[in-house]
């Protein structure tokens, strides 16, 4: 019936169309004032008076046309999802059809757009454990629009992919990290307006700008023009980083002359309400310029840079969240003199400056030439000390669980100790010396060494050197082919090394090795850092501020690749098909030679030193050497894709993409350990991935549906972590070869009118899949202090799956055969929520908006270590492998599910019809949850001074956790 | 562009003003005072401080002991100069406090304690709610025992910052006390009269001792396996025969540095010196090192604990878990035997002892912080043999 009306409505409609035919009209291009790109499914009505006349909405490439229109004035109101809504008053007269040319829509501002800014940066204490998030853009996409803002506070990683997999471009070049692959959105933090114009596509999809891969690809302009033209100025202050943001920005937009320039500038300051030693002093640069030479040729230069400091949180026990009733407590900081001291400091300075020639001689041809260079110092301050106690408040030794334990067998049974030790902890504010780094400790520990320092503060530092080269073309040499292709090269060279940033009361700190002295003492030549120094003037170099000592090496990595995609039309149906091949080199160059790992001399002999030979070799016969070059790891890399879209009449599609991606390991990934020598983790392989999803996406009156099934192989990924380790009694290093993951699950994003109160809408998310490892791979454990290798290549057993047993009512398991178990529970990929939902209202008009959402997060997993997974750990010490130590070692622990409610608010006034004001205010965690985990990781280390001597016990893991209420707001005006 | 000059203008001067500096939180920003110096307690503070009149001598609170330890009760302070420094790595998680009375050795349980305690300051100590018990007849003060099955010990450790805090203060900087110079006599009477004799603890130089061909040294094949006196099969020593030594023999086992550090004690296991000696204690002795668990143990738990070293011989196994091992030398000062007891962590622990001594050809002086153990005395060195063994 209803169709009926509608049919018969309509045909009444186009009677009385016919009956006038008009002339006039209007027609345009509905763009994004942020980058000028264009605006798909923008809705237009027009109205006279209070009389809507018609309405219609935009095609894929932003155009509109409205014809058949009497003469008179009228106005076109331009809807957006996301876009604040706009209206243009238009003439037709002489029954011309009037072209309005670019409309552009202001983006709605929500909130401040995420980036890494986003983010606390967590110390990881080289753990080897990666916990960045992915960081999704809104683009016109609603799921990513939705669950970028709203999920980022639990680190959501998109489709459960590691942040690493989500490619990033900047001007065209790809600028993930050369060395591990991170996202490089630090570079530009505090650039909002400079890289706001960008352009993103989802998992497989093909991109005009890079081949990408399976996790999406977001480019950044980054040029003069496409920075949102005029004056701008915003003050931004949140709750849980920083507490002030200043943004000024001003963009020329393209001059009569062809010129175009914009310059970007932003503080961001303070400390916050939730994590204490946690501060900013961040500032940021940008200068581009574009020169338009011709319609055909123009010119870009940008340089930009983020020159700062950041205090970093770092995680600690449950049982030291608990004692201090703050699951946000940092061990960080102390005071000195009063003032909050944070010793985990990053600070950066890695200016960014690229050139790019862009071609375009015609509309079915265009390409591009970007060199862009990333310099500058990239550094993060610890503590370091040498023969003194660990500075660390939460170290396990001044903990309350130190001196008791319920269980017996741990043997520790003092409870005054206990008692002494749980009075400190529960009560930080009278013991702010215990609970928190003793400064003034530190300091005179060290006045009291005639000149040497025991503690100092070191800089790690990872400064890059990085070129990079990418052309593109896109050619469409006719209706049903676009080609679009590129090239790309790469020259890295990464130095790793410390400095001393601190001596903390002393005078100088000594270039030895102190892990190597405990078992090396007696030889002075095996524990130098720097045996070179030391042979040559006969005693350890003394360091001063600023002096590199430690270790020193650059990874050099070389790249070189080409990439071809194929768009093919065909009535309905859209497909692509691409591939690329590639070739990445990597190898390590050491700067110093180190004492125990010596090598031989130039000569190609072996180095003895006071009747000791340094020289020692690995399994293989090989010298282990810490200096000079190592071998060259090299990789053919190449990937393909496929993609099929069916358009649907109407702003209807269904597509589905595939790709396989043979990718190669990361320097971090395959080395033992890169600070002390050159050798290599065997079995060092490819990576192969195998990602496809289907999809189908919907957006009509006001109407916005995405939906998305996905599934993707991971194979054979390769990581090294390090950790004390207490059995050994030394730094330990994890090389583990042979994980296999799979990724599956759907994505559902939706916005739609509610039809009862005119601009409500209920809009929602939903992310929820099964992100499991699928392999047992092998691991070796070498130590920092000797070329033994303490485990080669064992099996990690229990790294997929870990068996459950019976158990009685109370809990303990019934039966005795390590075999006899229930089930065999399967082990996931850490570090998100696996189910993600979100479910709001959002209230547009007038310029104001409302939005409420509430969100559920649920099956979050803790990473996982692969010593624990062990034959060896879940034998013991008795060599004997029962249910219980087997239940208890390998089992992975699941986060609560947590749900949380988010408020936002805003508005913006157009004053005079020339400069805009607004605002706006987000507040997020209402119900104040301060129990939700967002990550964590197992120590890897084992408890073995028990009494029975026949198992060992985990460490307890660290965790993150997300803050309690907190809020942004952000006030901005325009000219 | 004068919009932009004037906004650019005032987003510096906030970004410049104090309170942006100050960030609203105190915060340090490098470049800030560095902290206070350290300021030494004064005995009139902690007097008028704790209520206290007058210390306890060392001699005075050693009186109080009474077996299996004793917690002291009540406001009572010793106070003495330090003797030990752990610098050398040679004394662990101990601090040796010395009066005009005697020594005592103060379990501060944590590592490092040279760098925060130097050798001829002043340290107080509020003696009350610690336990002063004994080790085998030294003299220690810390924390009560720990309760647990597995305890030999009458004290603790005062390894909790908070109780190391309320308990021990730390005084004025002082010239480092000169060793007590003991000689044979006087060590005799310290052996008979046990715990209460004054040198117990004291920084002590005895003079013209003469190497006794001896050492002794108890290795764990496995130490990461029960190794206790229950557990003879994880347990080698190298030591005089059961029957006693016989007058010029040598029972070195070939050791000459004074402890043997992990590298030095691989080095010595492959050389073959100590292939002869024998699993086993007391009674129970198994074989020499050359056998294997299999060959050596009935079936049951105590060889399945070897697990995959079932078929390795102890000696590949003492290298496969090697540690670092402590090794004592016995002199003889006239007829009576003092041990010199070096930790195989000890900086100096493969520094070798001189030829001359060995050979017994030449005596030493030796100072070091002396020990009683079972009723013999032991030496402790505090610094490397170069400053505190003299050869004569």
């Amino acid at each position: 019936m209803k169709r009926l009306i509608t049919i018969l409505a309509a045909a009444l409609c186009s009677t009385v169309l016919f009956a006038q035919e008009y002339t006039g009209g209007v027609t345009g291009t509905v763009v994004n004032r942020n980058g000028r790109q264009p605006v798909e499914n923008a809705r237009l009505v027009l109205m006279q008076g209070a009389t809507e006349i018609t309405s219609t909405q935009t095609e894929i490439d932003g155009t509109f046309q409205i014809l058949d229109l009497p003469n008179g004035m009228y106005t076109l109101v331009i809807t957006a999802p996301d876009f604040l809504e706009s209206h243009v008053q238009v003439t037709v007269n002489d029954g011309y059809v009037k072209n309005m040319f670019n409309l552009s829509l202001t983006s709605m501002e929500k909130v401040a757009e995420v980036d890494d800014d986003t983010f606390s940066a967590f110390d990881m204490e080289g753990s080897g454990y990666n916990d960045n998030p992915t960081i999704l853009f809104g683009a016109n996409d609603v799921f990513n629009n939705i669950a970028g803002y709203n999920f980022s506070s639990v680190r959501f990683r998109a489709r459960g992919y590691a942040s690493e997999s989500q490619d990033v471009y900047l001007a065209g070049v790809r600028l993930n990290d050369a060395i591990t692959g991170y996202s490089p959105f630090s570079l530009w933090s505090g650039l909002n307006e400079a890289m706001r114009s960008k352009e993103t596509v989802n998992g497989t999809e093909t991109s005009d700008f890079g081949f990408g891969g399976y996790n999406g690809l977001t480019n950044i302009f980054g040029n003069a023009s496409n920075v949102r033209k005029g004056l701008r100025g915003s003050v931004l202050s949140n709750s849980t980083l920083y507490r002030l943001r200043l943004m000024g920005s001003y963009a020329s937009g393209m001059t009569d002359k062809g010129w175009a320039w914009a310059v970007n500038v932003s503080a961001r300051l303070g400390g916050n309400d939730w994590i204490d030693g946690v501060y900013y002093r961040s500032f940021a640069y940008y200068f581009a310029a574009d020169k338009k030479i011709n319609d055909a040729n123009m010119l870009s230069f940008a340089i930009f840079g983020t020159p700062g400091e950041r205090g970093a949180q770092n995680a600690s026990t449950q049982e030291v969240y608990d004692l201090m009733r703050d699951n946000m407590y940092n061990s960080n900081w102390g005071y000195q003199n009063g003032k909050v001291r944070n010793a985990r400091v990053r600070k950066t300075h890695e200016p960014v400056a690229f050139l790019r020639y862009e071609f375009k001689p015609s509309d079915r041809f265009q390409a591009s030439a970007t060199v862009l260079y990333r310099f500058g110092k990239n550094g993060y301050t610890a503590l370091d000390w040498y023969d003194a106690q660990d500075p660390r408040p939460d170290y396990y030794r001044n903990l309350p669980s130190y001196f008791f334990d319920a269980n017996p067998d741990m043997n520790r049974n003092n409870m005054v100790k206990y008692a002494w030790a749980n009075e400190v902890w529960t009560h930080s504010k009278d013991f702010p010396a215990l609970t928190h780094v003793d400064w003034d400790r530190l300091y005179n520990v060290n006045r009291l060494q005639e000149g040497r320092s025991k503690y100092a503060q070191e800089e790690r530092r990872t400064d890059q050197r990085d070129l990079n080269f990418a052309a593109t073309f896109k050619s469409r040499p006719n209706r049903w082919l676009t080609l679009t292709g590129g090239l790309d090269a790469r020259v890295n060279r990464t130095e790793y090394y410390k400095v001393l940033a601190d001596l903390l009361g002393g005078e100088y700190f000594l270039n030895v090795d102190s892990f190597a002295e405990r078992d090396f003492g007696s030889s002075e030549a095996k524990i130098q850092n720097d045996l070179d120094y030391y042979l040559s003037h006969g005693s350890a170099e003394k360091i001063g501020v600023g002096g590199k000592y430690g270790y020193d090496y650059y990874a050099k990595m070389r790249s070189a690749g080409g990439w071809l995609n194929g768009q093919f039309a065909f009535g309905n149906f859209r497909a692509a098909l691409g591939g690329r091949l590639g070739y990445e080199s990597f190898w390590r160059e050491g700067l110093v030679r180190k004492g125990l790992f010596a090598g031989l001399d130039q000569s190609g002999r072996e180095i003895v030193v006071d009747g000791v030979n340094l020289t020692t070799y690995d399994s293989k016969g090989k010298p282990v050497t810490s200096f000079g070059k190592s071998d060259v790891c090299g990789f053919l890399t190449y990937a393909a894709k496929a993609g099929l879209t069916y358009m649907f009449k109407g702003n209807q599609r269904i597509y589905a993409n595939m790709g396989y991606f043979n990718d190669a390991p990361k320097f971090n990934q395959a080395f033992l350990s890169a600070r002390t020598r050159n050798s290599l983790v065997d079995n060092l392989e490819t990576i192969k991935t195998i990602s496809g999803d289907l999809n189908w996406q919907y957006t009509d009156n006001g109407l916005n549906f995405r939906a998305t099934a996905f599934y993707t192989l991971i194979l054979d990924q390769s990581k090294v972590m390090s950790a004390f380790d207490d059995l050994q009694n030394a730094f330990s290093n994890f090389a583990i070869n042979g994980i296999d993951q799979r990724n599956a699950g759907i994505e559902l994003g939706f916005k739609v009118p509610t039809y009862v109160v005119s601009n409500l809408f209920l809009q929602g998310v939903l992310a929820a899949g099964r992100y499991e490892y699928i392999s047992n791979p092998r691991m070796t454990q070498t130590v920092d202090n000797s070329a033994e290798v303490v485990m080669e290549n064992v099996l990690v057993p229990y790294w997929k799956s870990s068996p459950v047993y019976p158990k009685d009512a109370s809990g303990n398991i019934t039966v005795s055969d390590p075999g006899a178990y229930e089930k065999m529970q399967r082990h996931y990929v850490p570090s998100t929520p696996q189910l993600a939902a979100s479910l709001g209202l959002s209230y547009n008009y007038n310029y104001w908006f409302i939005d409420g959402d509430i969100e559920y997060f649920a099956e979050s997993y803790l990473d996982m270590n692969p010593l624990y997974r062990t034959d060896y750990a879940t034998a013991g010490l008795d060599n004997t492998i029962t249910p219980v130590e087997l239940e208890y070692m390998t089992s992975q622990e699941k986060f609560d599910p947590a749900f949380l409610v988010n408020f936002s608010i805003g508005k913006s006034w157009y004053i005079q019809r020339q400069y805009q004001l607004g605002f706006s205010l987000n507040v997020k965690n209402l119900l104040n949850n301060r129990d939700v985990k967002t990550g964590g990781y197992e120590q890897t280390r084992l408890v073995d001074n028990t009494v029975g001597k026949e198992r060992f016990y985990r460490f307890d893991p660290k965790y993150f956790y997300m803050s309690g209420t907190n809020y942004m707001l952000n006030i901005y005006f325009r000219f | 562009m004068k919009k932009l000059l004037i906004a650019l203008s005032a987003a510096l001067a906030l970004v410049s003003c104090q309170s942006l500096k100050e960030e609203w939180q105190p915060v340090f920003t490098f470049g800030d005072n560095e902290p206070a110096a350290f300021v030494p307690v004064t005995e009139q503070q902690l007097m008028s401080s704790y209520g206290f009149t007058a210390f306890t001598t060392i001699k005075d609170l050693k009186a109080l002991y009474r077996s299996p330890g004793v917690e002291i009760k009540g406001n009572i302070w010793i106070r003495g100069q330090v003797t030990s420094s752990d610098r050398t790595g040679n004394i662990y998680r101990e601090l040796y406090i010395q009066d005009e009375t005697g020594g005592i050795d103060v379990k501060l349980g944590k590592s490092s304690l040279y760098s925060e305690y130097k050798v001829g300051q002043w340290v107080y100590v509020s003696c009350g709610g610690l336990t002063l018990g004994s080790y085998n007849g030294m003299p220690q003060l810390g924390m009560e025992p720990d309760r647990t099955s597995t305890n030999e010990y009458e004290t603790s450790y005062i390894d909790v910052q908070a109780i190391i805090n309320e308990h021990v203060f730390k005084g004025a900087y002082a010239t480092p006390l000169a060793p007590v110079v003991a000689d044979e006599a006087a060590v005799k009477a310290a052996c008979t009269r046990g715990y209460q004799h004054e040198l117990w603890g004291k920084l002590v130089t005895i003079k013209g001792l003469r190497y006794g061909n001896e050492i002794f040294a108890l290795l764990y094949p496995n130490s990461n396996l029960p190794h206790k006196s229950a557990n003879p099969e994880n347990r080698v020593f190298l030591s005089t025969p059961q029957s006693g030594p016989v007058a010029g023999v040598d029972y070195t086992w070939g050791i000459d540095t004074w402890a043997l550090s992990k590298a030095g004690f691989i080095s010595i296991l492959q050389s073959g010196k100590l292939d002869a000696a024998e699993v086993g204690s007391g009674s129970t002795r198994y074989g020499p090192i050359t056998g294997t668990p299999r060959k050596y143990l009935p079936a049951g738990k105590t060889l399945d604990s070897f697990g995959m070293d079932a078929d390795m011989t102890y000696k590949e196994i003492l290298v496969k878990y090697a540690t670092a091992n402590y090794v004592s030398h016995y002199f003889k000062l006239g007829s009576t035997d003092i041990q010199v007891r070096t930790s195989g962590y000890a900086k100096f622990a493969d520094e070798k002892l001189d030829p001359a001594v060995l050979a017994g050809t030449a005596t030493v002086d030796i100072t070091g912080i002396l020990t009683i153990y079972d009723g013999s005395a032991q030496f402790t060195l505090v610094d490397e043999p170069s400053l505190s063994v003299k050869k004569n």
